[in-house]
């Protein structure tokens, strides 16, 4: 990793995230930072979404879902992350020459966390699970785009993640304090649905802000089983079990199983189905509830959609230069000579 | 642009399609017209307004974002510690050297042990040109070299700030009064400077440049102490302990290209060169311009009272149309330029 010659390194001695002297001295303390559930359990985050980011690409959106507001001024360490992602669609574009012939449109994902995207510094290099939401994300758009319609031409979908939600509470993971707790959360990559159902939502988006034929809008939404903590003390019992829509993975320590959609709800059809867990025989609960998630979501995409269609075409109306992407009123130049 | 009416109606095109036909002339037309405007609406020396929002990344130390019309820029800092034992070649130990002026000579220190990592990634769908897939194009490797020595030579950062120090508790041996207490260095903060481009429409190093200014600016470092029972460096996670960065000026640069056009005198044999100056410029006139200069000025120096211009660093490639006259007029531009930035950094 310290041998990318076009990148600036690091110190090659290795350099180590800051340790917080009050999580290690002061017993108990770690655990008063837990982030908990304030909403109930079918209650969704808020979502901001916004198309037309970026106007060199032919389509772009924006989402972020904030962090709710904490006067968390007495300590440093966030309690939990934000979920900030930014889509760009590069085409529908003739593919090169050299390319073999398709009869329709080629789709190709890239996701891409940024280097502070997690409470671990990430590479610059792509990495697997990178790759792997990349697939995830394909096999969500692939059956929505008609594509058909271009044939020979080839499609970007360019997904940065600016901040992404986490695996766990980061008090789980620290080994050796805190009493030695240890969620089953780390390490499960319980985030990443989160970051994927995000990933779907703001691609759709894009996609529709780039004007690419589809048979519906596609967005994602997640669900999960969590033990309930108050009866997790009793060892043996199987304890009860909850039910929780938009799960934020720093709130809940014991996650059973989780899993994401991306949801065609006009239709009422799935285009990508990723469980994890153990749900046991019946996985419909968890399903529905991912769908209901992604119901949810769509009512935003569908309102920011409207809105970004509306805005264009009075741009045009108006000939003034407030949209974003007509910054030249329309009138004709001529080419002499 | 046609602006006496013509016999024979020639070829009529939109305008996107005429400035994607032939880019040279578009713009040539434009700045040649009575109203000497540029395609984009501004007149040849406006920039562009520039907005920052700082403070917006949850796993950072210092953060920004920073919008120049539509470039879009956000910028996030996170201080790592590198212990000293993990340094191979240690440049100082615990010797402070300091010149005439009470300042610290630090470049070395700063430098040599890579305490600053900045990086610059434009693969993100910002621009057309800039796909992921790929290593780091030679415009982003250009890129974040003229910003990396930039913070090095701007001499921006004291290495005071980034020292964790320790200072051994005296022992209570009554022979050695005399020994002075000596602090010794136990590690470094290291800066990770990440600067992503959501977005490209020119002037990509005055963008990353004022977010990574804006972002130093925001960035609380905690506090760190060598802790002897647990032999590590452990930090304070109470925020009024953390302290901000205490940076030397505030260089800004601005970024200017030269559109040149030759028309054909209808006379004769005499070829008019005709050059504009277009400050701020986007990635269409990029596209079309060969000469770039960047100028790098501090107005922050000087007493209180009156400011006193420092030019930085200049950096100009191809074309040979700014002089020494013109490069005074761009240091001119540079100092008002430097004005707008100052208000908006503090005003944030």
């Amino acid at each position: 990793m310290n041998t990318d010659r076009r990148r600036i390194n690091a110190p090659s001695g290795g350099t180590t995230p800051p340790i917080f002297a009050r999580t290690v001295k002061v017993p108990g303390y770690l655990e008063s930072l837990r982030p908990s559930r304030t909403r109930g359990p079918n209650e969704l985050r808020k979502i901001f979404l916004q198309t037309g980011i970026i106007p060199s690409a032919s389509g772009s959106a924006y989402l972020e879902v904030p962090l709710p507001r904490t006067s968390n001024s007495s300590s440093l360490i966030p309690p939990r992350s934000s979920l900030k992602i930014t889509c760009s669609i590069q085409g529908p574009k003739p593919l090169p020459r050299s390319a073999p012939f398709s009869p329709s449109l080629l789709l190709t994902t890239a996701v891409k966390f940024a280097p502070f995207a997690s409470r671990n510094r990430r590479g610059y290099i792509r990495d697997s699970i990178e790759r792997d939401l990349g697939v995830h994300l394909e096999t969500a758009l692939r059956g929505v785009l008609i594509g058909e319609r271009w044939p020979k031409s080839g499609v970007e979908v360019i997904v940065t993640v600016v901040e992404g939600d986490e695996d766990g509470w980061w008090g789980d993971s620290t080994p050796g304090i805190g009493g030695g707790i240890t969620g089953s959360g780390m390490g499960a990559g319980w985030g990443l649905l989160n970051i994927l159902a995000g990933c779907i939502t703001v691609s759709s988006a894009a996609i529709a802000d780039a004007g690419i034929d589809c048979v519906d809008l596609v967005s994602g939404g997640v669900a999960a089983i969590v033990r309930n903590p108050d009866t997790k003390k009793k060892e043996g019992e199987k304890g009860d079990f909850v039910r929780m829509l938009d799960p934020c993975p720093a709130e809940h320590q014991d996650i059973v199983a989780a899993c994401v959609v991306g949801y065609l709800a006009g239709r009422d059809e799935v285009t990508e189905i990723w469980l994890k867990g153990n749900v046991g025989a019946i996985p419909d609960e968890l399903i529905d509830g991912a769908t209901q998630a992604a119901v949810g979501s769509l009512s935003v995409l569908k309102e920011v959609v409207m809105e970004a269609v509306e805005a264009k075409f009075q741009g045009q109306v108006i000939q003034e230069k407030e949209g974003l992407k007509r910054k030249h009123p329309q009138q004709d130049a001529e080419m002499v000579g | 642009m046609a602006t006496q009416p013509q016999p024979v109606p020639a070829l009529s095109f939109p305008r996107p399609i005429f400035a994607a036909l032939s880019p040279h002339p578009f713009l040539a037309a434009h700045l040649a017209s009575d109203k000497a405007i540029r395609a984009n609406g501004r007149k040849p020396q406006e920039f562009r307004t520039p907005g920052i929002n700082t403070g917006s990344l949850t796993h950072c130390n210092g953060s920004a974002v920073v919008r120049l019309g539509n470039t879009a820029v956000v910028c996030g800092i996170r201080a790592e510690i590198l212990r000293a034992e993990d340094i191979a070649n240690p440049i100082v130990t615990g010797v402070r050297r300091e010149d005439e002026d009470g300042e610290e000579d630090d470049r070395e220190e700063i430098e040599g042990l890579r305490l600053l990592v900045p990086n610059i990634e434009l693969a993100t769908g910002s621009a057309p040109s800039h796909l992921p897939g790929s290593p780091p194009s030679t415009t982003a490797q250009t890129l974040v070299t003229r910003i990396r020595s930039l913070l090095i030579s701007a001499h921006l950062l004291r290495a005071d700030d980034l020292r964790i120090t320790y200072a051994p508790p005296v022992p209570e041996d009554l022979d050695t009064p005399d020994v002075e207490q000596e602090e010794e260095i136990k590690g470094y903060w290291v800066l990770y400077i990440d600067t992503m481009f959501l977005s490209l429409d020119g002037a990509a190093f005055d963008a990353a440049w004022c977010a990574l200014l804006a972002a130093l600016r925001d960035t609380l470092i905690p506090h760190a102490y060598y802790d002897s029972d647990l032999e590590t460096i452990l930090c304070s996670d109470d925020p009024s302990q953390a302290r901000k960065l205490k940076l030397r000026g505030l260089p800004v640069p601005s970024t200017f290209a030269v559109f040149e056009s030759t028309e054909g005198d209808k006379e004769g044999d005499s070829e008019r060169e005709k050059a504009w100056v277009l400050s701020d410029p986007d990635a269409f006139e990029e596209g079309v311009c060969k000469e770039t200069v960047t100028v790098v000025v501090d107005g922050s120096g000087g007493t209180k009272g009156q400011s006193e211009e420092n030019v930085r660093k200049i950096e100009k490639s191809g074309g040979g149309v700014i002089g020494r006259e013109n490069m005074k007029g761009l240091i001119k531009r540079g100092v008002e330029r430097w004005g707008v930035w100052e208000r908006v950094l503090n005003d944030k």
